[in-house]
C-alpha cells in the first residue's frame, strides 16, 4: 500500500505540490489526471525516488520512501515520460544496463530481458539499435526497461505521449495485463479517455492540489448533472443558442455545443422545443458526462488548456 | 527583401542569445590573439625573465663585468643561489649548479670558470650546462647570452685581436701592427691612439648587429672570442626530444576535450530522461558521479597511453624505461583533467554551454600551460598564471619522466599538485552539483 501524506514540493518559481495526500491500495490501477503543469510529474518523480519532497511523507508498505532509500526503489519501476533509452546501442544492451542496476544476476537478467521483450513484441528486434525503432517501439521498450526487475509498483508518467493509436492500445493491453498479474500501477495522464479506460481509481490534480478522487463512477456521480447533451454546431443550431441556454449551462466548443442540464430538466420538453425551432434530432446526442466535464466543473478549465 | 531582412534579424537574435556562440566568436579569438601577439612581438615585448643559473669562479675584471651585465639584463632571471638539503640558501658551485639543472629547476646554467680569462688568453672561456627539453628555449638562451656578452664587452674583442696579432707577428711586429691600426683609426675617426692601444676602446657593439657578422667567418671568429663550452646534462639518451615534449602537450589537450565532452554528457542524459531512470533504480547521485569520474579517469589513461604509443611508433619516444612513473603521472593528469570536466558540467547550465566554455578554457590552458609553445615566451604575468593550470603540471610531469628520467620521489611534488588540483576541483564540483540543476 502506498500512503502519501501531506506532500509539498516547491521550486523557485512554482509550488508544484501543495499538501497532497493519497492512499493507493495494492493491485490498484490508479490514475492521476490533470492538465500540463498540474504537478503530476513532480509527484511521480518523488514516488520514483528521484526527488525528495520539501515536507510530507510517502510510505510504501509502511516504509518511508526517500531519495537515499535505495532498497525500497527495487519495489518500484518508473516508465518515464521521456524515452529514457540510449539510442546508439541495441535494445538488449539498453535492457542489460538498466536491469543490472537493479542487481539482477546474469541468468535472471537474461530471462527477464527475453520475457519482457516478448511481452512488448520486440524480441525479434533485440539486436537492433534503438535509433532504428519507431516511436511506438521505443515507447514499448521504455516500458520493458522499467519492469525487468518485476517491481511491485509501476509508475507510468504519460507513457503514451506522441504515439499512434495502435501502439497506445498495445501499451494499454500490456499495462492491463501487468495489473491483472497483481502489479499496482500509478498512471498519470491528461487524456481523460485513458484514465476512463484504465483506472479503477482516479485522483484529479490541479495546481498541486488533489481536487477530487474516487472511482470513475464516484467522480461522475459527484457532478451536478447526470447526462450531457451535445448539439452539433450548424446554421440552424447557432440561431437557437438562447433557447438552448434555457435548459442548462451551455458550453460552446469548436464544432458543437455541450449542454449540462440543470435540475428539473425534462428530456421530453427539451426535444419538443428543439423540434419547434427546427433543430434536427440527428444533431443531438445524449451521453454520460466524462472526466473532462468533471474537470471543467471543478476548475472552470478544460483538461488540455 | 523584407523577408530576407526578417530572417537575418532572426539569425542575430538567436546568435546573441547563444552566449556560447558569442564567446567563441569574440572572446576566444581575442584571447588567442593576445597570447600569440605577446609571443610573436605584437605587443612589443620580447622574452624576459628566463631562468639562468649562474656561477662565477673567476676574479677577472671581464668576468665581473659579465656578471654585472647579466644581473641587469631583463631577458634573464639570474639565479646564483639555491636551498640546500639543510634548508640553507647557499651559492652555487659547479657541482650544485649541474644538479640544479638536472633537477629541472632551470633550463641552463652559465659557469665562468676560474681560468675563464687571463692576460695571455685570446678569448673568454665559458661553460654552459643545459637541459635541451625545449630546443627553441635553448636557442633563444644561447642567442641572448652571446648578444648580451658581445654587446656589453667590446674590449674583449679588441684586446683579443691585439694579442692575437702579437702572437702571430711576434711582439715587436705585433706592436707595430697594432700601432699602425691605431694611427689609421685616429686619422679617420679621430680617436686617441693611446686609448686604443692601452685598453681597447674600439666599440664594436654596433657591428654586432651588422648583417655581415652572420657570415660563417665572423661567426667563427666570435666563437673564438667567446668560447662557450656546452654540455648537455639531461636527455642525452632521448631519441627524439622535441617529439617528447609536443606529444605530451597535444595529448593532454585532446584528453581535456574528450573529458569535457564526457562530462557534458550528463546534460544529455538528463535531457533524455536517462538520469531520471537511473536514479529511480537503486542508484544514488554520488554513485553516478563516481562512475563518471572513474570512467573518465580510465578513459584518460587509455587515451594518454594511446597518444604516447603513437609517439613511440612515429618518433621512437621511450615510454617503457620509466613506465611505472609514467603511469603515475598519467593517472594524476587524468584525475586532474577529469575533475576539470566535472567542474565544467557542474557550473554549466546546458550541454552547449559546457562544450563552449570547455573549448575556451582548454585552448586558454593549453596555450598558457605550455602545450603549444614554451611558457617563457609568454608575458611574465601569464607565466605566473600558467602555474595554476593542470596542463602546465601535466607537461612538467611528462617531461620529468620521459625526458629527465625522474624517479618516484622526484615526481611526487608534481603528482601531489595534480592530485591536489583534482581534489579541490572535485570538492567545488560536488558543492555545485548539490545546488545546481543537473540532477
Amino acid at each position: 500500500m502506498i500512503t502519501v501524506k501531506n506532500l509539498t514540493k516547491k521550486f523557485p518559481s512554482v509550488t508544484a505540490l501543495d499538501g497532497v495526500s493519497l492512499e493507493i491500495n495494492d493491485k490498484e490501477f490508479f490514475g492521476l489526471l490533470g492538465p500540463n503543469g498540474a504537478g503530476k510529474s513532480t509527484l511521480m518523480n518523488i514516488l520514483a525516488g528521484y526527488l525528495d519532497a520539501d515536507s510530507g511523507d510517502i510510505l510504501i508498505d509502511n516504509e518511508k520512501l526517500s531519495v537515499n532509500n535505495l532498497t525500497i526503489k527495487k519495489k518500484i519501476g518508473l516508465v518515464p515520460q521521456a524515452l529514457a533509452l540510449y539510442d546508439e546501442i541495441t535494445a538488449i544492451e539498453n535492457l542489460e544496463i538498466f536491469g543490472s542496476l537493479y542487481g539482477l544476476k546474469k541468468s535472471q537478467l537474461r530471462y527477464a530481458i527475453a520475457e519482457k521483450l516478448k511481452m512488448v513484441g520486440l524480441f525479434d528486434r533485440k539486436k537492433d539499435k534503438v535509433q532504428t525503432f519507431s516511436g511506438g517501439m521505443k515507447r514499448r521498450l521504455n516500458l520493458a526497461a522499467s519492469i525487468l526487475h518485476d517491481p511491485k509498483i509501476i509508475l507510468c508518467d504519460e507513457p503514451t505521449v506522441g504515439i499512434d493509436p495502435q501502439s497506445r492500445n498495445a501499451i494499454f493491453e500490456y499495462l492491463e495485463k501487468l495489473n491483472s498479474d497483481g502489479k499496482t500501477i500509478i498512471y498519470t495522464t491528461h487524456y481523460m479517455e485513458e484514465a476512463e479506460r484504465l483506472c479503477s481509481k482516479i485522483a484529479v490534480i490541479d495546481f498541486g492540489h488533489i481536487i477530487s478522487r474516487g472511482t470513475l463512477d464516484e467522480l461522475i456521480d459527484s457532478l451536478n448533472y447526470k447526462q450531457t447533451i451535445t448539439i452539433s454546431k450548424n446554421h440552424s443550431t447557432e440561431k437557437q443558442v438562447d433557447i438552448l441556454k434555457s435548459f442548462g449551462k451551455l458550453i460552446l466548443e469548436q464544432d458543437k455545443f455541450e449542454l449540462q442540464p440543470t435540475d428539473g430538466f425534462k428530456l421530453s420538453a427539451f426535444f419538443k422545443v428543439i423540434e419547434e425551432n427546427g433543430i434536427s434530432y440527428s444533431a443531438v446526442n445524449l451521453k454520460r458526462p466524462s472526466l473532462e466535464s468533471l474537470f471543467l466543473q471543478l476548475t472552470g478549465r478544460n483538461l488540455r488548456d | 527583401m523584407k523577408t530576407i531582412l526578417t530572417l537575418i534579424k532572426k539569425e542575430y537574435i538567436l546568435f546573441w542569445n547563444d552566449k556560447v556562440a558569442v564567446s567563441l566568436t569574440f572572446i576566444v579569438p581575442a584571447a588567442l590573439i593576445f597570447l600569440f601577439g605577446s609571443i610573436f612581438g605584437g605587443s612589443g615585448q620580447s622574452a624576459s625573465g628566463i631562468n639562468l643559473a649562474f656561477v662565477n669562479n673567476s676574479n677577472s675584471r671581464i668576468a665581473r663585468k659579465i656578471e654585472s651585465t647579466l644581473d641587469t639584463t631583463k631577458a634573464f632571471n639570474i639565479i646564483k643561489t639555491y636551498v640546500n638539503d639543510d634548508g640553507k640558501t647557499v651559492k652555487f658551485d659547479t657541482v650544485s649548479v649541474k644538479r640544479y639543472i638536472m633537477g629541472g629547476n632551470a633550463t641552463a646554467a652559465l659557469v665562468i670558470p676560474k681560468n675563464a680569462y687571463s692576460d695571455t688568453s685570446f678569448g673568454l672561456k665559458l661553460k654552459f650546462y643545459y637541459d635541451p627539453k625545449n630546443a627553441l628555449e635553448m636557442q633563444i638562451i644561447q642567442g641572448l647570452l652571446q648578444q648580451t656578452i658581445m654587446m656589453q664587452i667590446p674590449e674583449l674583442f679588441n684586446s683579443g685581436m691585439m694579442r692575437r696579432s702579437q702572437e702571430v707577428l711576434g711582439k715587436i711586429k705585433g706592436n707595430s701592427f697594432n700601432r699602425q691600426i691605431a694611427l689609421l683609426v685616429h686619422k679617420y675617426f679621430g680617436v686617441d691612439t693611446s686609448k686604443i692601444l692601452s685598453n681597447g676602446y674600439l666599440n664594436f657593439s654596433d657591428t654586432t648587429q651588422n648583417d655581415s657578422l652572420s657570415s660563417s667567418g665572423f661567426k667563427s671568429f666570435f666563437n673564438k672570442i667567446i668560447n662557450l663550452d656546452k654540455e648537455q646534462l639531461v636527455g642525452k639518451n632521448v631519441s627524439n626530444p622535441q617529439a617528447t615534449r609536443s606529444v605530451g602537450g597535444w595529448a593532454i589537450m585532446f584528453l581535456l576535450f574528450t573529458i569535457t565532452a564526457s562530462g557534458a554528457s550528463l546534460f544529455e542524459e538528463k535531457q533524455s530522461g536517462v538520469t531520471l531512470r537511473i536514479l529511480s533504480c537503486p542508484v544514488s547521485r554520488v554513485q553516478i558521479l563516481w562512475s563518471k569520474y572513474l570512467y573518465n579517469i580510465s578513459l584518460g589513461i587509455i587515451q594518454l597511453y594511446a597518444m604516447f604509443f603513437a609517439g613511440l611508433i612515429f618518433f621512437h619516444i621511450d615510454i617503457f624505461s620509466n613506465s611505472i612513473n609514467l603511469f603515475i603521472i598519467i593517472l594524476a593528469a587524468s584525475a586532474a583533467s577529469t575533475a576539470f570536466g566535472m567542474l565544467l558540467a557542474a557550473f554549466s547550465k546546458t550541454q552547449a554551454q559546457a562544450r563552449g566554455l570547455g573549448t575556451f578554457l582548454i585552448l586558454a590552458m593549453s596555450s598558457i600551460g605550455g602545450a603549444w609553445f614554451p611558457t617563457f615566451l609568454l608575458p611574465s604575468f601569464i607565466q605566473a598564471l600558467s602555474k595554476i593550470t593542470l596542463v602546465y603540471w601535466s607537461m612538467e610531469g611528462f617531461l620529468d619522466v620521459l625526458w629527465r628520467g625522474s624517479g618516484l620521489l622526484e615526481i611526487l611534488p608534481i603528482v601531489g599538485i595534480l592530485l591536489a588540483m583534482a581534489m579541490i576541483i572535485n570538492i567545488i564540483s560536488i558543492i555545485r552539483f548539490r545546488k545546481g540543476n543537473i540532477f
